[in-house]
């Protein structure tokens, strides 16, 4: 195969090259229509070509290879301590960039390897994308897989997984299996998505539709949240309503809308739901606030809850010492030694020793010593300890009022 | 390099824990296999500087070395790892605070 040289220095005018192309550093490239290489374009330096350059595969060394046009290889782009700049559109088979590679136009390749940084100003388009440093795109990103080291900031995906080392900032779209992001990841837009993990901050600043997110530090969700588990190391917020399958938060959670659970809520410090809470069951170390909060199975409040119009469960357990406000409904409602409580409501009420209820309204009612009671008002049985203290008698009903909630 | 766009919160100056956690996110990147070269390209850094911080960071324990075709190739430790966890979480907490309180609020039109 023959060989074309381009001397060190020198500027050139070039049209087709049959056989390879070879470039020595600091060389221009005039182009007739576009420079089209049948065998490998090798460049040893900077370099600039005027126009559109087609070729076998490309090889650039030490150096940055401009391409004012478009760039178009049907094999590899190798670029070895060196970058790559093209003014139009990118089309390789795959492309291995230790620098940068800067792609104005729509970028097209099976896989991208950067090792510093793509900043790609249109679409991108591959199986792969890996980039050692940042990868910057203005366009939409269509991917299977997409790995950074450091930062990536896109505009619309549809991708199936993404990871990066530092933070991910994307406009919205889907993504269809996993985000996983060592710091901090921002949606602007709307997202759905298979899975989050993300060890710092999440921020979803439109709707969000999901599987699993976990993120480590700090959750928020500005608009409507859809998720199968949400798990916050520390502080979560939804701004719309959210709804999944369980909530599990270590420190401060709220919700500005109402949030409904086929399975539990778990939050070791504080929940406040504005509107409607329903879930099969709770588990509380901290408080919680509700307009209301009904849950299918059971509730087990160890600190201080607080609601409006009340809270359902079929079985509910005030620890020791919890405190509630606003109507307790049951089911079986246990308040054990000095818990505090307003009205109770259930098929069965015990109170623990020193606990303390403003009404109890039952079937079945048991009173311990030293607790306190306004009124208790029963259909079946009253067990009240003689060092109980009630503010008057225990009444018995035919039938009690109608629950709360 | 891990600053990104925010008009809301623009990038912060570079501080030295931060160029360490860059440096740790671009060799885990690399699955056990980056180069100093390539580490450099990603992390933004000069090799002669970014030597001193692979230094320090195996003198560490954050880091371990190996070679690879004659070369040193370096990967980051479960040790480097929890460092990397510990750093996000607390950056995730810094960056609400200096938000203040205004920000947190829900559906705040930016």
């Amino acid at each position: 195969m023959t060989e074309t040289r381009v001397p060190r220095g020198s500027t050139v005018r070039l049209g087709a090259v049959d056989g390879d192309l070879r470039a020595d550093g600091h060389v221009r490239i005039e182009v007739d229509g576009r420079l089209a290489v049948s065998g490998n374009a090798r460049f040893e330096g900077d370099a600039e070509i005027e126009g559109d350059l087609e070729c076998r595969s490309l090889d650039a060394d030490d150096g940055t290879v401009r391409v004012k046009g478009s760039l178009r290889a049907s094999d590899v782009v190798h670029a070895r301590d060196a970058a790559i700049e093209v003014g139009g559109e990118f089309r390789a088979h795959r492309a291995d960039i230790d620098r940068r590679l800067r792609v104005t136009g729509p970028a097209t390749a099976d896989e991208f390897e950067v090792g510093g940084v793509l900043d790609g100003g249109n679409t991108l388009t591959a199986r792969r994308v890996s980039v050692g440093g940042k990868l910057r795109l203005v366009g939409k990103l269509t991917a299977e897989g997409v790995e950074a080291g450091g930062s990536v900031d896109i505009a619309d995906v549809e991708i199936d997984s993404l990871e990066a080392g530092g933070l991910i900032r994307l406009n919205g779209g889907t993504v269809r299996r996993s985000i996983e992001v060592g710091g901090r990841f921002v949606a602007d837009a709307p997202l759905a998505f298979g899975s989050l993990e993300a060890g710092g901050l999440a921020e979803l600043k439109g709707d969000g539709k999901g599987g699993a997110i976990d993120v480590g530090g700090v959750f928020t969700a500005r608009g409507n949240l859809t998720f199968t588990s949400l798990k916050v190391g520390g502080m979560g917020s939804i701004g719309g309503s959210g709804e999944g399958e369980s909530v599990e938060v270590g420190g401060k959670f709220d919700v500005h809308g109402g949030l409904r659970l086929t399975r539990a809520l778990d939050v070791g410090g504080f929940v406040s739901i504005r509107e409607e809470l329903r879930a099969d069951r709770l588990e509380l170390g901290g408080a919680l606030s509700a307009r209301r909060a009904v849950f299918s199975s059971d509730a087990d409040v160890g600190g201080r809850v607080q609601t409006v119009e009340g809270l359902k469960a079929e079985r509910l357990v005030l620890r020791r010492k919890a405190r509630a406000s606003g109507p307790l409904v049951g089911g079986s409602v246990e308040l054990e030694d000095k818990a505090r409580a307003e009205d109770v409501y259930g098929t069965s009420v015990d109170l623990g020793e020193k606990a303390e209820a403003r009404r109890v309204f039952a079937a079945r009612v048991r009173i311990r010593a030293d607790a306190r009671v306004d009124e208790v008002t029963f259909t079946e049985t009253a067990e009240i300890d003689p060092a109980a203290h009630l503010r008057s008698p225990p009444r018995r009903v035919e039938a009690l009022p109608v629950f709360p909630l | 390099m891990l600053n990104g766009r925010d008009e809301a919160n623009p990038p912060r100056r570079r501080e030295v824990t931060d160029l360490y956690a860059t440096v740790l996110e671009v060799v885990k990147h690399y699955h056990g296999a980056a180069r100093i070269t390539r580490v450099s390209y990603g992390a933004g850094m000069p090799v002669d500087r970014l030597r001193n911080f692979v230094d320090r960071l195996l003198a560490l324990g954050l880091l371990t070395s190996d070679e690879l075709d004659g070369r040193p190739v370096y990967d980051i430790t479960p040790r480097g790892q929890e460092f990397l966890d510990t750093y996000w979480k607390m950056r995730g907490y810094v960056e609400v605070l200096e938000r203040g309180p205004r920000d947190e609020r829900p559906n705040r039109r930016r």
